[in-house]
C-alpha cells in the first residue's frame, strides 16, 4: 500500500497544488474569454489595413450602429457559428489562421473581393443570425410577404443560408463602392460587369 | 310653336352644358377602363412602396393593372420588392429614378425571383432552358450567322437580327450603357436563357408574363407557343396535329387552370397541355420547372443522342466562372434517359393504359432511330467530299450542305419531335418524307461531284 502512504504523506503538498491549479484554471479561462472578446470585434478586426473597406461600410449599416437604437452586431456575432462552444473555437482558430496567412503570405489587396462577396455562405453562419433574430419564425409568420421564404427555410425545405437570400443587403452597406474606393486599381468589378460591356 | 322652341333651345343647351362638362371618374359612357381616377393603396406597405405604385398607376396603368391583378399583390409583394438594388448593385440604374430616392433597376433576374421561389429557380436552372443565350453566342457558326451572313457585318445594322429575332426567344446577354441602364442591342427581351449582370440567367417572365406572373397562363400551350413555333420546331403546330391539341382545342376554354400549385391534375383537364406532360407532377416525379427531366433524347442536335448529361451547366458556368458556355446540350434526368422516360410515362397513365403507352414509345423511339439512320448516311457523304475538298466555302449558298442543313435542322427535327409528340402530319409530310427527298437530293450532287471533281454551280 505504497501508495496511498505516499498520499498521505505529502496531503499537504497535494492540497496546495489542487487549490494553485484551480486558481491557474480560473485565472486561465478568465483571460481565454477576455481574449475572445477582445479578438472579436470592429477594433481588432480592423487592425488589419485590408479590412478598411469591410469596417467602414459596416459603420454605415444598421448591423454597424447606424440604426435608431444604436445597437451593434460585433463582427464575430454574424462570422462566427453559435451552436456549440467547441465550434465557435475551432471556427475562430481556423478563421483567424486563414486571415494571419493571406495577410503575411498573400497580398490581400489582389484578392477578388467582389467574387468572395458572392461566397458568402461559407463565412456568415446562420446560427449567428438566429441567436438575434430570436422570433423569426413567429415574426414572419403574418408578414405575407416574408412568410412564404421563411416557412421554406425553417421547414427545411430548403438548403439556402440567411445571408444568400439577404446578400448585398446585410452587415456591410453598399460594400462594393467601399471596395472600389480603397482597393482603386487593384480592384476587380463584378466580372459580370466586365461581360456586359464588352462586345461579343 | 312657342313651347316646342323652348323645348328645342333647352335641348340644345343641355347638349352644350354637356360637351363643356364632360362625365368624369368611375363610369364614363365611351371609357370603359377610365384610367383616369388615381389609384390609392391602403395595405400595410412603406411610403416608398405605395410611391411606386400611385405613381406608376398614372405614368403606366398597364403594368399596374397587371400587378393588381397578380398573387403578388394580393401577398403584398409589389414593385419595390423585385425592382429595388443596393447601391452597389452592377444593376443600379446611375442616372436617377424621377421623383424617387429608392435606387432601382429595370432589370429584375432570376436571383431576385428565387429569394421566394427558390425551388422552381434552382430546377429551372437544371434545364436546357437556361442555355437559350450564352450558348448562341458561345458558338462560332452562330455568332457567324447571326452578325455576318443575316447581319452583312454591317457597322450600324448587324445586330438587328440577334436582337429582333434569336434573342426574344433564347434570350441575351443583358450589356448596359454607363448610366446601366440596358442597351438596345441586348434588351427587352423576354427570352427564356437572359443573363443578367449579376450574374444569375434565366427569365420567369417568359412563360409568366409580366407583371401579372400568372400560374394560369404558363399552364396554358400558348405560353410555350410563343417560342416553339416555326420550320425549325412546330411544337405548338405538332401540338394542334395531336388528339392532346384537339381535345384542348374544342374545350380547353372550359377547363380548370387555377388549381393550386403541385395539385393540377384530372378532372381539372381531360387532355394535357405542354406544362402537363413537361413539369406537373406525378406518380414518378414530383413536380418541376426542369423541363429537360423527364426527355430520354436530345431531338434538336443533328444526331439524336440518349440524354445521360445529367444537369445543366450553362448556368453555374456563368454565375461562378464568368464563362460563355455552350452548356450540356445532353443535359436530362440525374438518374439517366431510361428514369427520364419512366418519369414522362407516369403522366400518361392517368388517361392511358399501359400497353397504349408502351406500345406508342416503342415506335416513337425507332421513328428516332431511323432518322439517326438518314442522318448518318449524309455524314458520310459530306466527310468523303470535304477530304477531297468538294465543300463551298460559304454553307449557305452550298447546296449540298444548304440541303443537309435543313434535312436535320427542319425536317429532321419536325420528323423526330412530330413522332415522339403524336403528331401524324409533322412525322410524316413535314417529316420523314422531306427527309427522304433530302437524301435523294445529297446522294444526286454528292454522285455528281464525284464525277466531275467539282462543286456544280
Amino acid at each position: 500500500m505504497g501508495f496511498l502512504r505516499v498520499l498521505q504523506e505529502k496531503r499537504f503538498f497535494l492540497f496546495w497544488l489542487f487549490c494553485g491549479g484551480c486558481v491557474l484554471g480560473v485565472v486561465l479561462t478568465v483571460v481565454t474569454v477576455q481574449a475572445v472578446e477582445w479578438t472579436g470585434d470592429d477594433k481588432f478586426c480592423g487592425m488589419c489595413h485590408i479590412m478598411t473597406p469591410e469596417v467602414d461600410s459596416y459603420h454605415l449599416d444598421k448591423h454597424g450602429g447606424h440604426n435608431h437604437v444604436g445597437m451593434k452586431a460585433e463582427c464575430v456575432d454574424c462570422h462566427l457559428p453559435h451552436d456549440n462552444i467547441i465550434h465557435y473555437f475551432v471556427e475562430k482558430t481556423l478563421l483567424g489562421m486563414e486571415d494571419v496567412y493571406g495577410n503575411t503570405m498573400k497580398n490581400p489587396r489582389k484578392f477578388d473581393w467582389e467574387m468572395n462577396r458572392r461566397e458568402a455562405r461559407d463565412y456568415v453562419f446562420d446560427s449567428g443570425c438566429l441567436r438575434c433574430h430570436t422570433n423569426l419564425k413567429d415574426a414572419t409568420q403574418s408578414n405575407m410577404k416574408a412568410f412564404l421564404p421563411h416557412r421554406d427555410y425553417f421547414a427545411k425545405l430548403t438548403k439556402k443560408h440567411c445571408v444568400e437570400c439577404h446578400l448585398d443587403e446585410v452587415g456591410h452597406k453598399n460594400l462594393g463602392i467601399h471596395l472600389r474606393k480603397f482597393l482603386k486599381q487593384d480592384y476587380k468589378p463584378t466580372v459580370r460587369a466586365l461581360i456586359s460591356t464588352s462586345h461579343n | 310653336m312657342r313651347a316646342s322652341l323652348a323645348g328645342f333651345l333647352a335641348f340644345v343647351f343641355c347638349l352644350g352644358w354637356l360637351s363643356a362638362h364632360p362625365p368624369r371618374g368611375g363610369t364614363s359612357i365611351d371609357n370603359a377602363m377610365d384610367t383616369q381616377l388615381p389609384l390609392k393603396t391602403f395595405r400595410g406597405m412603406k411610403a416608398e412602396a405605395k410611391g411606386c405604385i400611385e405613381c406608376h398607376a398614372k405614368k403606366n396603368p398597364g403594368i399596374v393593372a397587371d400587378w393588381k391583378m397578380s398573387r403578388h399583390a394580393h401577398a403584398g409583394v409589389s414593385c419595390i420588392d423585385c425592382h429595388a438594388v443596393s447601391k452597389d448593385s452592377p444593376m443600379l440604374t446611375r442616372d436617377g429614378h424621377e421623383g424617387s430616392k429608392v435606387p432601382i433597376s429595370v432589370l429584375v433576374s432570376t436571383n431576385t425571383c428565387a429569394k421566394c421561389h427558390e425551388k422552381e429557380v434552382t430546377e429551372f436552372r437544371h434545364s436546357g432552358h437556361v442555355r437559350g443565350a450564352v450558348q448562341v453566342w458561345a458558338k462560332a457558326n452562330m455568332r457567324d450567322l447571326m452578325v455576318m451572313v443575316e447581319g452583312r457585318n454591317h457597322p450600324d445594322l448587324k445586330y438587328a437580327p440577334a436582337a429582333t429575332g434569336c434573342q426574344q426567344c433564347h434570350g441575351s446577354i443583358i450589356k448596359l450603357d454607363k448610366n446601366r441602364r440596358p442597351t438596345p442591342e441586348t434588351w427587352p427581351t423576354y427570352g427564356i436563357g437572359t443573363a443578367f449582370p449579376d450574374g444569375s440567367v434565366g427569365n420567369c417572365a417568359s412563360c409568366h408574363s409580366a407583371h401579372k406572373f400568372s400560374l394560369e397562363e404558363a399552364r396554358k400551350p400558348a405560353a410555350c407557343a410563343s417560342c416553339h413555333l416555326g420550320p425549325d420546331h412546330p411544337d405548338i403546330e405538332i401540338y394542334n396535329n395531336s388528339m392532346h391539341g384537339h381535345v384542348f382545342n374544342a374545350e380547353g376554354a372550359k377547363w380548370n387552370f387555377d388549381a393550386a400549385p403541385g395539385t393540377w391534375k384530372v378532372p381539372d383537364f381531360r387532355a394535357p397541355t405542354c406544362a402537363t406532360c413537361h413539369m406537373s407532377g406525378n406518380t414518378k416525379s414530383m413536380v418541376t420547372h426542369n423541363v429537360s427531366r423527364r426527355l430520354k433524347w436530345n431531338l434538336f442536335m443533328p444526331l439524336s443522342k440518349l440524354r445521360t448529361g445529367g444537369y445543366e451547366t450553362a448556368s453555374d458556368d456563368f454565375k461562378y466562372e464568368n464563362k460563355i458556355t455552350i452548356g450540356n446540350p445532353l443535359a436530362g434526368n440525374p438518374k439517366g434517359p431510361e428514369a427520364a422516360r419512366a418519369e414522362m410515362k407516369a403522366g400518361c397513365i392517368d388517361c392511358h393504359n399501359k400497353q397504349h403507352i408502351d406500345n406508342f414509345f416503342v415506335m416513337a423511339d425507332k421513328n428516332i432511330m431511323l432518322y439517326n439512320e438518314y442522318w448518318k448516311e449524309a455524314v458520310k457523304m459530306k466527310d468523303e467530299l470535304a477530304k477531297k475538298h468538294l465543300l463551298g466555302k460559304d454553307m449557305w449558298s452550298d447546296d449540298f450542305q444548304n440541303t443537309m442543313y435543313h434535312m436535320w435542322h427542319h425536317e429532321g427535327r419536325r420528323m423526330r419531335q412530330g413522332g415522339i409528340m403524336a403528331a401524324p402530319d409533322y412525322s410524316h409530310w413535314h417529316g420523314v418524307f422531306e427527309v427522304q427527298q433530302d437524301i435523294r437530293k445529297l446522294r444526286k450532287i454528292y454522285a455528281k461531284r464525284l464525277k466531275t471533281n467539282k462543286i456544280e454551280d
